[in-house]
Formats: C-alpha cells, sequence, structure tokens
C-alpha cells in the first residue's frame, strides 16, 4: 500500500483473526481444555418421555469404584429452573418429566469409563403417563395435559384488511398445505467445558453458548448464587446455528464445582447432544391465498400449527417470527394468519437458523407456485407482479425503506441463465428442473423486546486498539468484523488489533448472537465507540499540531494533515501526550434501536423490526423420476446485505446456509416416534457431504441500510431461508408437481410422482 | 455449606477424592503401547479398549485431533496411520503399536504452516474450525497421492469429513489453491 | 481381555479356544460403533491387526482372491465394476482405509453394499479353523439373518474367491451422494455364458440373492421382456421393512427399478 492511499479495511475481504490457530489444531474448544487430571460428570437422564419421577437410586452407583458424587435436585440452592423466554425447565426434574432429554441428576467420576457405567446403575422409579407424540394428540379432546395449563403455549395472529371478504371477490383462490419436518442443528462440536472456582470464589465456567451474559443470569438464578459471582468465558465454538442459546451444560458445570470445590468437566457424547438440545421446530401450514385472474395477489389466511415439544424454549418467539414472516416479500393487502404453538412430548423447538422464517417461506413460496399453476401465469411473471418496492409494507405493515427483493431476483435469474434455461439430459430417467424464491427476514429480536449491544474500544500500553465485544462468535465471523470496523475507524491495519471477546468479566454485554443481529448491533456499537477514541485522537492531535481536527485524519498509524500530509502525529505519540493529558482513550458505546411491540388484535406494528434483508436463491435440479432421487446442480444466493464488510466472510456465510438449506430441503429429518428419538447419531440423521455441495454462486447486492453500519445488513439466517423454496420450486418444475413437505427424500419425490401419474388416468 | 465445613471438607476429602482418582485412572491404563506420534516414538499406557482418538487426546493431550461423532460418520477425528487417513475414533488403540501417526500437529514443519494449513486461511475455508483439522489431515493425504487433483478428486477425497458451516466450497478451493501451490514449491526445490 | 495374534495360527489358535466369546477384530468400523453404541458388548477382542497373510489380494485359478483383511480402499480400482462401485460407496476414504471385506461379511448387514455386490459376483467364502481346515461355499448361502452367519465359533475368514469373466453393475439408493447407509442398493451381472446373477440390500433380512428372478433370465434369455419379468418377480420375492430409512413399499418397488436398470446396463454393455 502506497503510504497515501486510505485504508479501507471496511469492505475488504481480511484474513480472520481466528483462522491461524484453528489450522493448526491449537486453539482449544470446550473439550480441549482439560485433560484426565479433572473429574468428568456426566447427566442422569429421564427413562421415559412423559412420567412422574418417584425416585431416583443412586447407591448403587454411589458404591462404584472412581464414583465421586451423585447430585440431584436436593442438592440444588437456587431455583433449579432455567429457560430463556419463561423458566419453565428443571435443572433436575422434582416430579414430571415430559421428554427422554430432562435431566434428574449428575453423576462425578474419576474416567469417562466409570462415568458410563455408573450412569447405567442408576434406578428411577416411575409411572409413566400417556405420551403426547403430535401436535395432533397433543390437541384431541380430553388429551393429556403435558403441563398445568394445558396443551397450546402460545397463540399469534396477524390481521389486516378483510381477508375473508377479500378472498370470495377474488377470481382464483389455492389451498395448500406445507409441512416441515425437526430439523437439528447438528453442530460439529458437541457440548463440552470445563468449570472450576478462582481463588477469589468465581464461579468459572468455560462453555459455548450463544449470549454469555444470559448464560450468567441463568446459571445464577439456577444455583442461589449472586451474578457477580459467577463467570462466563466461551472457548473457541464449533457452530451453533440457535443450538446453543437453551442452556446446556453450564448449570450442571457450576452445580458439581459448588459441591466438589474442584474442577470438573463434561462432554457429551453426540446422541446425547441430539436427545437433551432442542431443534427446528415441525410447522404444519395451511395456506388459502387469493389473486385477481392477471396475478395481482388478493389476500392470504395463514394457519400455522407449530410442534413446541416439552417445553417453552424461544418458542413464543418463533411463533411470532412465523407469523409476521407469513406472506414474505410479497403485496397482500389483506392478511388473516393464525398461529398456534403446541406442547407435545418430542425435543423442545426453539432457536435454529431462520427461526421460523424459513418455514413460511417454503409455505408462501409453495402456495404462490401453486396459484401460477391455477392462473396459467409463469411463477416468476406472479412474483415481479407482487414483490415489494422501495417504502412498501411487509406482513405487519411496517413500511421498509430500502426492499431489494426485486432486484435480487432479477439478478438471480440472470445469473442461473433463466432466459436460456435447457431441459436435455443425457439419461431417459433424468429430468431437469428450475426454481427462484424470494425471502425477506427482520433483523433483531423486534417487536419491541429490548435489544441493546455494547462494545469497548480501547488503547492498550502496546500501542495495540483493543476491542472488547461479549458477542460470541461461532464461527460466523463476528471478532473479525469487529476488529474490521475499529480499525476503519482509526486508520489501522487489521494486525493492530487486538479482539477481547466472551468473558462476562472483561467484555460488556452484547446481547446474543442470534437473530442476524451481530452485524448491525455490535458491528455499530463497535463503530460508535471507536469512531469516539477517534475524535479524542483528533483532539490530542489538534492541541499539537496546531491544527483544527477537522482538518486532520487517521491513515498508517498517523494524525496527518488532510492538505498538508508533512504535519503529522504517530497514533503511539499520540497515545503517549493523551495519558499525560487525561484523555480515556477508552470509550464503551451502546447501540439500542427501537422496535414496537406487534397491536394486540392485529399483530401489526410501524417497526417490528429494526431492518429486513431480502435475498433470492435460484436453483437447477436433476430428479430421477424412477427412484425419485434429486441432484441439485447449481444454487445462485443473492442477498442485498447493503455494505459486505468482509465479502470473503459473507460468501462463506451464504454458502453455509445455502448447504444448511438444502440438507433442509433434500434429507435432514429428525425421526421421532413416541417421543423416542430414532435417528440420533450421523448415521441416520444425514447432514450433506461435500459431494452433495452443487456449483453454489454468492452474489452479494450492496443496497446501504440507513440503520447498518456503513449500510450493512446481517446475513447469517437468510443465507439458509431461500435455498429450500428455490429447490422445491425447481424439483416441482422437473416433475410437473409440487413436493408439499420437508425434507424431499428421494421416497417422498417418487410418491409425488407416483400421485401425480394416478391423477392422471 | 459453611466457609469452615467447606475449608474441612476441602483438606480431608479433597486428598481422597485425588487418591481414589489416580488409583482408578492407573487400573484402567493396562496395555504399553508404543508407536510413532508426528515423528516421536511414544510409550504409553493405555486402556486396550480406548481408541486412537482417546490415546491422542486423553493421553498425549494432543486435542488438534476433534471428534464430532465417534462413530466414523464425520470425519473430524481424521489422522494419518502409515499416511492414509483413517477416523482415529474406530481405530483401538493397541492396533497402532509399532505404527507412523501423523495428527494435524504434526503437519506444520518448522514453524511453517503446511501449504494447506495456509489456503484454508487465504481461501477463507475455516469458519467455526471445528472440521478444519480433520479436513486438513484428509487434504494433506490426497495431496500427497495426487499433487494435482481436479475438484472431483477433492470432493472424493474429502466426503468423509462433515463441515457444517462453510457450505464447503471454500474448501475445495482451497485443497485446489494449495494444490498448485505446493507444485510450484517443489518446482523451485528442483531449481536449487 | 485383548488378544493381539501375530499370524494366521496364533488367531486360530485363539479363536477356537474362545469361540463365541473370543470377537474378531479388522477395520473396527463397526465393532467398535456398535460398542460406543452399546450395542455390541465384548468379552474378549481379537485384534487381526498383526496377521498379515489376510491381507493378501492375488489372482489364483481364475478368481479374484481376497484376502479377509483387504480394506475397501484397495477394492476400489479392482476389475470388477459392481465390487469397485460397491467399495467406493462405503463411507468415506477413512472408513474404507479402515473396513475390511471380511468385516464385512462377518458383520453380515442386510445393507452391506460389498456383500451384495460380491453375491451378484457369485463370490465364495473361504472359512478357516484350527481343527477342521479350510472351506469354501458360495457367499450368499452362509447369511441366516441380520448380523447372523453360518460360520462357526472356532471359524474365521479367510478370503472371499470372486471368478473372473463376468460383467457387473452397482447401483445404491442412500440419503445423500456419499457415506450414506444405503436405503436400497443392487447389483448384478453377466458371465460368459449370458447367465445372470442379481443381489439386493435392504430388502430383506440378509443381502438377498435374487434367484428366481435369475432363473426367469437364464431360461428365457435377456431382453426387454425379460428385464421387466425380472423386475416383477424381484418386487414380489424382497420382503422389505419399514424403518426410519424409507418405507416397505418404496424399497419393493425400487428394488425392482434398480433390478431393470442394472440389467438394461448389462444388456446395452454387452460385448461392448
Amino acid at each position: 500500500m502506497s503510504p497515501h492511499t486510505k485504508p479501507k479495511i471496511v469492505g475488504e475481504t481480511q484474513r480472520r483473526v481466528d483462522a491461524p490457530g484453528k489450522v493448526t489444531g491449537d486453539t482449544p474448544f470446550g473439550g480441549d481444555l482439560a485433560g484426565p487430571e479433572v473429574l468428568c460428570a456426566g447427566v442422569i437422564r429421564s427413562p421415559h418421555p412423559h412420567c412422574e419421577v418417584k425416585s431416583v437410586s443412586v447407591d448403587a452407583a454411589r458404591n462404584r469404584d472412581g464414583v465421586i458424587a451423585v447430585f440431584t435436585d436436593e442438592d440444588i440452592e437456587g431455583t433449579n429452573r432455567h429457560g430463556l423466554i419463561r423458566r419453565d425447565q428443571e435443572v433436575f426434574v422434582t416430579g414430571r418429566a415430559r421428554f427422554l432429554g430432562d435431566a434428574l441428576g449428575l453423576v462425578v467420576a474419576a474416567t469417562p469409563k466409570v462415568l458410563a457405567n455408573a450412569l447405567e446403575e442408576i434406578e428411577i422409579d416411575y409411572t409413566p403417563l400417556p405420551i403426547i407424540g403430535t401436535m395432533d394428540d397433543a390437541l384431541a379432546e380430553n388429551a393429556f395435559p403435558i403441563h398445568p395449563e394445558g396443551n397450546v403455549l402460545a397463540s399469534q395472529l396477524i390481521r389486516t384488511g378483510d381477508a375473508d371478504t377479500a378472498l370470495k371477490e377474488s377470481d382464483a383462490v389455492i389451498q395448500s398445505t406445507f409441512k416441515t419436518q425437526c430439523v437439528d442443528h447438528a453442530f460439529l462440536d458437541r457440548e463440552a467445558g470445563i468449570a472450576y472456582l478462582e481463588e477469589d470464589g468465581m464461579l468459572t465456567i468455560h462453555a459455548a453458548g450463544q449470549w454469555i451474559h444470559e448464560e450468567r443470569r441463568l446459571v445464577a438464578l439456577a444455583l442461589g448464587l449472586p451474578q457477580e459471582r459467577v463467570r462466563i468465558i466461551q472457548p473457541a465454538t464449533g457452530g451453533a446455528f440457535g443450538g446453543r442459546e437453551d442452556i446446556s451444560i453450564q448449570i450442571y458445570l457450576g452445580l458439581a464445582v459448588l459441591k466438589l470445590q474442584r474442577p470438573i468437566r463434561i462432554e457429551y457424547s453426540r446422541k446425547e447432544s441430539m436427545l437433551a438440545r432442542h431443534k427446528r421446530h415441525p410447522i404444519r401450514v395451511h395456506y388459502t391465498l387469493g389473486a385477481t385472474s392477471d396475478g395481482q395477489l388478493t389476500a392470504a389466511r395463514v394457519k400455522i400449527e407449530s410442534d413446541e415439544g416439552a417445553y417453552a424454549s424461544t418458542g413464543p418467539a418463533v411463533l411470532r417470527k412465523a407469523v409476521s414472516h407469513c406472506t414474505g416479500p410479497y403485496r397482500v393487502p389483506n392478511i388473516a394468519c393464525d398461529g398456534v404453538a403446541v406442547f407435545t412430548n418430542n425435543n423442545p423447538t426453539g432457536a435454529m437458523r431462520g427461526f421460523g422464517a424459513c418455514q413460511l417461506a417454503l409455505a408462501y413460496e409453495t402456495a404462490i407456485l401453486e396459484l401460477a399453476q391455477r392462473l396459467e401465469i409463469d411463477p416468476v411473471a406472479l412474483k415481479r407482479r407482487n414483490l415489494l418496492q422501495d417504502g412498501e409494507g411487509v406482513t405487519t405493515t411496517q413500511k421498509i425503506p430500502v426492499v431489494g427483493a426485486l432486484h435480487c431476483m432479477e439478478l438471480a435469474l440472470e445469473r442461473i441463465g433463466w432466459d436460456k434455461r435447457h431441459y436435455e439430459t443425457n439419461k431417459p430417467y433424468l429430468r431437469r428442473g428450475y426454481g427462484v424464491s424470494s425471502i425477506c427476514f427482520g433483523l433483531g429480536y423486534g417487536d419491541g423486546f429490548p435489544d441493546a449491544s455494547r462494545a469497548r474500544v480501547r488503547f492498550a500500553d502496546d500501542g495495540m486498539l483493543e476491542v472488547l465485544t461479549a458477542g460470541v462468535d461461532f464461527g460466523q465471523g463476528l471478532h473479525t468484523l469487529a476488529g474490521q470496523i475499529a480499525a476503519n475507524e482509526l486508520g489501522l491495519a487489521l494486525n493492530q488489533v487486538r479482539v477481547i471477546a466472551s468473558d462476562t468479566l472483561l467484555t460488556p454485554e452484547s446481547g446474543s448472537s442470534s437473530a442476524t443481529r451481530q452485524t448491525v448491533f455490535t458491528g455499530n456499537a463497535v463503530r460508535l465507540a471507536a469512531s469516539e477514541v477517534k475524535r479524542q485522537i483528533l483532539d490530542i492531535a489538534a492541541a499539537y499540531t496546531g491544527l483544527h481536527w477537522d482538518d486532520l485524519e487517521l491513515r498508517n498509524r498517523m494524525a496527518i494533515g488532510k492538505e498538508d500530509a508533512k504535519i503529522c502525529l504517530p497514533l503511539g505519540q499520540a497515545v503517549r501526550l493523551g495519558r499525560e493529558r487525561g484523555y480515556s482513550l477508552d470509550v464503551e458505546s451502546c447501540y439500542q434501536p427501537r422496535t414496537v411491540a406487534p397491536e394486540a388484535g392485529t399483530g401489526k406494528s410501524p417497526r417490528a423490526f429494526l431492518t429486513y434483508m431480502f435475498a433470492s436463491h435460484a436453483a437447477e435440479v436433476l430428479v430421477d423420476i424412477e427412484t425419485g432421487e434429486v441432484r441439485v446442480k447449481r444454487i445462485v444466493a443473492v442477498h442485498d446485505v447493503g455494505k459486505a464488510i468482509n465479502p470473503q466472510q459473507v460468501e462463506g456465510q451464504i454458502e453455509g446456509g445455502v448447504m444448511q438449506g438444502l440438507g433442509m430441503a433434500l434429507m435432514e429429518e429428525v425421526i421421532t416416534r413416541d417421543g423416542q428419538m430414532l435417528n440420533a447419531n450421523f448415521t441416520d440423521y444425514i447432514i450433506p457431504t461435500i459431494v452433495d455441495t452443487p456449483d453454489i454462486e454468492a452474489v452479494i447486492v450492496e443496497r446501504e441500510d440507513p440503520e447498518g453500519p456503513y449500510g450493512a445488513r446481517g446475513v447469517g439466517e437468510p443465507a439458509l431461508i431461500g435455498t429450500p423454496p428455490a429447490i422445491l420450486a425447481a424439483i416441482s418444475d422437473a416433475i410437473g408437481t409440487v413436493v408439499n413437505e420437508t425434507p424431499a427424500t428421494a421416497e417422498r419425490v417418487w410418491q409425488a410422482i407416483q400421485r401425480k401419474k394416478a391423477q392422471a388416468i | 455449606m459453611t466457609r469452615r465445613q467447606l475449608d474441612i471438607f476441602n483438606r480431608q476429602d479433597q486428598a481422597a477424592i485425588d487418591k481414589t482418582a489416580e488409583r482408578v485412572r492407573k487400573t484402567e491404563a493396562t496395555w504399553p503401547l508404543r508407536f510413532t506420534v508426528n515423528g516421536k516414538p511414544v510409550e504409553v499406557a493405555v486402556d486396550p479398549e480406548e481408541s486412537l482418538y482417546d490415546t491422542l487426546r486423553e493421553r498425549l493431550r494432543l486435542t488438534g485431533t476433534k471428534g464430532a461423532c465417534l462413530e466414523g460418520e464425520c470425519g473430524s477425528c481424521t489422522v494419518l496411520l502409515d499416511g492414509k487417513p483413517v477416523t482415529a475414533c474406530l481405530v483401538m488403540a493397541p492396533q497402532v503399536a509399532g505404527r507412523k501417526v501423523t495428527t494435524i500437529e504434526g503437519l506444520a514443519a518448522d514453524d511453517r504452516l503446511h501449504a494447506v494449513q495456509e489456503s484454508f486461511i487465504a481461501a477463507g475455508a475455516v469458519q467455526c474450525g471445528y472440521c478444519t483439522p480433520g479436513l486438513i489431515v484428509s487434504a494433506a493425504a490426497l495431496l500427497e497421492e495426487n499433487p494435482q487433483p481436479t475438484a472431483d478428486q477433492v470432493r472424493e477425497a474429502l466426503e468423509g469429513n462433515l463441515c457444517r458451516c462453510t457450505g464447503y466450497t471454500k474448501i475445495i478451493d482451497a485443497v485446489l489453491d494449495a494444490s498448485s501451490s505446493g507444485t510450484e514449491d517443489k518446482a523451485n526445490a528442483g531449481v536449487d | 481381555m485383548y488378544f493381539q495374534p501375530k499370524n494366521l495360527d496364533e488367531a486360530l489358535e485363539i479363536k477356537a479356544k474362545l469361540g463365541a466369546d473370543g470377537t474378531l477384530l479388522a477395520g473396527g468400523t463397526d465393532l467398535v460403533v456398535g460398542i460406543r453404541k452399546g450395542r455390541t458388548q465384548v468379552s474378549n477382542f481379537i485384534d487381526l491387526s498383526k496377521v498379515a497373510e489376510l491381507g493378501e489380494l492375488q489372482e489364483q485359478d481364475g478368481f479374484l482372491r481376497i484376502g479377509a483383511a483387504t480394506v475397501h480402499r484397495r477394492l476400489e480400482s479392482c476389475a470388477h465394476k459392481a465390487l469397485a462401485d460397491a467399495a467406493a460407496t462405503v463411507g468415506g476414504p477413512q472408513i474404507r482405509n479402515l473396513g475390511t471385506v471380511g468385516g464385512q461379511i462377518g458383520t453380515a448387514s442386510p445393507a452391506g453394499d460389498v456383500s451384495v455386490a460380491l453375491i451378484a459376483l457369485n463370490a465364495e467364502v473361504e472359512l478357516l479353523s484350527a481343527a477342521r481346515g479350510s472351506r469354501r461355499l458360495p457367499l450368499a448361502d452362509i447369511f441366516t439373518g441380520p448380523g447372523k452367519t453360518s460360520i462357526a465359533d472356532d471359524e474365521l475368514i479367510r478370503a472371499v474367491w470372486v471368478p473372473h469373466g463376468r460383467r457387473s453393475e452397482f447401483y445404491k439408493i442412500g440419503k445423500r451422494d456419499a457415506v450414506a447407509i444405503s436405503v436400497v442398493m443392487a447389483a448384478a451381472s453377466i458371465g460368459p455364458s449370458n447367465d445372470v446373477a442379481i443381489g439386493i440390500g435392504c430388502v430383506a433380512p440378509t443381502p438377498l440373492r435374487c434367484r428366481r428372478a435369475e432363473d426367469h433370465i437364464n431360461s428365457h434369455g435377456l431382453d426387454g421382456a425379460t428385464i421387466n419379468d425380472a423386475a416383477q418377480i424381484v418386487r414380489e420375492d424382497v420382503s422389505p421393512i419399514d424403518d426410519h430409512r424409507a418405507g416397505a413399499a418404496y424399497r419393493r418397488e425400487m428394488a425392482g427399478t434398480l433390478t431393470k436398470r442394472l440389467l438394461w446396463r448389462l444388456l446395452h454393455s454387452k460385448g461392448g
């Protein structure tokens, strides 16, 4: 770089700050932190998906050589409760167990082998209760209540205009149903971590979550400790995707450490990870969509039923997201949407990338396809006519200033070669198909929920700029992004910035790494703090050089006169001068935008979410019509990210989201019978491999967002949401009928083909 | 417990726990195992029923080898056994007696990263990083056998390594990048 | 207990002594998983990793003789297409570098890709015991149920013999394109006298040899009509189950579809 080139770190691909330690294996993850010298703990789980636990006999286990202790609810001095929205889960159940992952106690042993044997010796006396395995069972008349209040967790609605009348007056009305499956996050790094007491009595827990300050609150409450006595440190974390939002091992670790006054480690097996963790909601959507004869959408009536599993988790928020995204990026003037979340004895369902919006995207995109068939209009033409434009309102009536929907779709069509698409194949039983999806996603918690991020930026004595954020980086690249923004503000290179992250003792609360919020929230907080540090430096330099601060700029580790580059002050000297003169050079900032809670009775909100991201994915597939096998050949994924702060990371997020979307579209499914998960392993819970990966083109659109830092929007969740409907549309194009259930396994695609054949006869 | 009770507990019981734990650990490790790890001969007492994964991580504290499933499905624990990639979780420790094992820690030489490690960083093939060591070991084995693979050969060689974050695209790029730079290195070495 | 015999004689001796209580360990790709899942209890391991003789791969008397400890990775390049293709679909390279052909036969899974290919290639299995020496029998005959074979408690699998001169094809439906347990899979071969052999997996308690369909073609010749008949016979003769991987109806239908597809491939490549 020439000395006069302005550093432009934001908008430039920079190497991730965490990559070097990860390629050598040096970076410790939760399971790498302790060796055999540390005692290991394991969880006693419910013997039945729905039962009253009468007693837990621990004597045999306790007497086994090498077992150090066994703890049950009697050992817990706090509330013994957790849960993100409602504190409705017991750490150790005291009466009713509602799914197989419910915990009854904890065994601590000298070695993993002893632990495994001891856990098998625990005898549990229980009375089985009826297992509510499906939503239909739960909603049946006189169904056995899973919770005292019954089997309905929550309901949500949207009422805009008059959908009933508008549907009656519509020229064409289709009714479409879509059923999505239960999906597992399948992050690779199993829940694992260690905890110990510091000299000063601080309970210190190294375990991966998504919001360390909330985890600190949950641990403190459950165990009856003041928050100040709990410290959570996030180790390197191998993926999350929403799967680390609910608490996992933190409370168990804390309990054992408090009781035994020594370090403890816990590591779940893959099976335990899958059996104990919450999942993505399986959702059933009944969609009625109306239009005029020339394809203007008139009204939607949408009924959403969501399988909550045994506990609330983030279910109420997921349901609201589903409802508030029920018409996606389309202009639908009349909407009547009703959603209900239903308890069952399956795994609790909660946060997962897409969070209710991805299930609804499949529903509205399938409805649009069916409507196009009914109207005999090209689906793309139908979409063009009905996609929102800048300034128009989404489902909740919130008006969005920058709507990239149409722009993204046109680009997706162009890149996949829509107008030149061909249908030839080299086998008589292969059919080619193309599909395109349009989706939108509201960023942040939204709906008036308190949502803020704090960041601290300071100069350290060694001259490095330090960025402190509690925000969790589980692979998405937040820490690199935070470093880039701070570096950009102060005219530094990324290697002149040190990111200190995710430690409740050292770093200010940044909220959760979820809801596609950190780019906007922590990005803005870092920018605010860094720009204030910059103001201080410019003040110091102005006093030193005699120039007005506005006539100075920061680059190449110097404050330099804009007009005359010979007038300059090296940054190190400015920091020293500043210290002498009492400047803090240490600023904490908070970004806390306002959103508005939904209106009672209509669910409308003028600002349900801070901002929206729009995206469009196009897919090309080959379908074997004799076996139903689907091979995805190409995906083009276009996202209006506003501003790509690190283009390579944005591409990486999109490519990863596409492959999780492909998994959801074609193969992933948690299969449960009577509350028993039948595929709690990677042999039968199938996620895509490198061989399943199509040619993916990630296309970045940058129509700046008024809210985001440098105009940036987050991309995490939308990256997944667009892919399943694009693939399903392509399959439909290939076989001439829709598949209205995910995953579209070979068997289901084959069945759809058989149904179509039967109808034709 | 009061502070005083805790102190008593600490002094008496902590020593007893240490003693028990130490004894039980020794009872399990009955099998003397000799093999070579990353070029160095090691001798370690193992439980004959443990896997190479456990030996590497627990006994030798080489924790760069990861394990997402421990059932041979994810490839996170890929190591080279006599130069060939295998899942360490499915190898019983005694089976490696007298053999050579290379882990992710053994790929970088003299503080210089392996070409695949470099290219993973540059291509953005690392996100959460949990699958990364296994993928790099598999890719290094491929390039050893086939210095200039096609994209399809890269896919075939890495089909046993799951990644949940990246969508694999940049991983394929990284391995192809490493293959060409590896060739250049060799060409240069030839000139020298 | 953990035994690590140094050669074949030692292995046979230990196996004879321990009988059913001695569990043979070769690649470990099934056994170790079974132990981890609590599906398999092992009182004594007989680790075959040091028995070099079992890893031999050689041409002998018009057969390819595959030592029982030959890993799948080595079979990927063998001349029998169905066997090579089947071997290449077993797990990823890491598994194929560990898993052995003898291990696959010994575990007797109805989803054993390599077993199905071998059946369809008219392979024979050579068994060995300290007391009775060796015996050779058609591979298809040793499977008696899921995880069950007629191999005696004091025997071990010495080798598999695959006759030369047969063209073969393999096709697998899994839930994804790599490292997937089969939903249905099939293999077929045709010999020098135009005799066909058909093997199907995941549609019966054992890897299934479809004799009735073969007989039909072998007595009426291989053509479009007999292929359709054979597919129908296969659909009738399989006995698939509903499970979390697929439904019985789909498996039954696919058994026929794959039979048809493979036989057409053999017909088209005839003489080519």
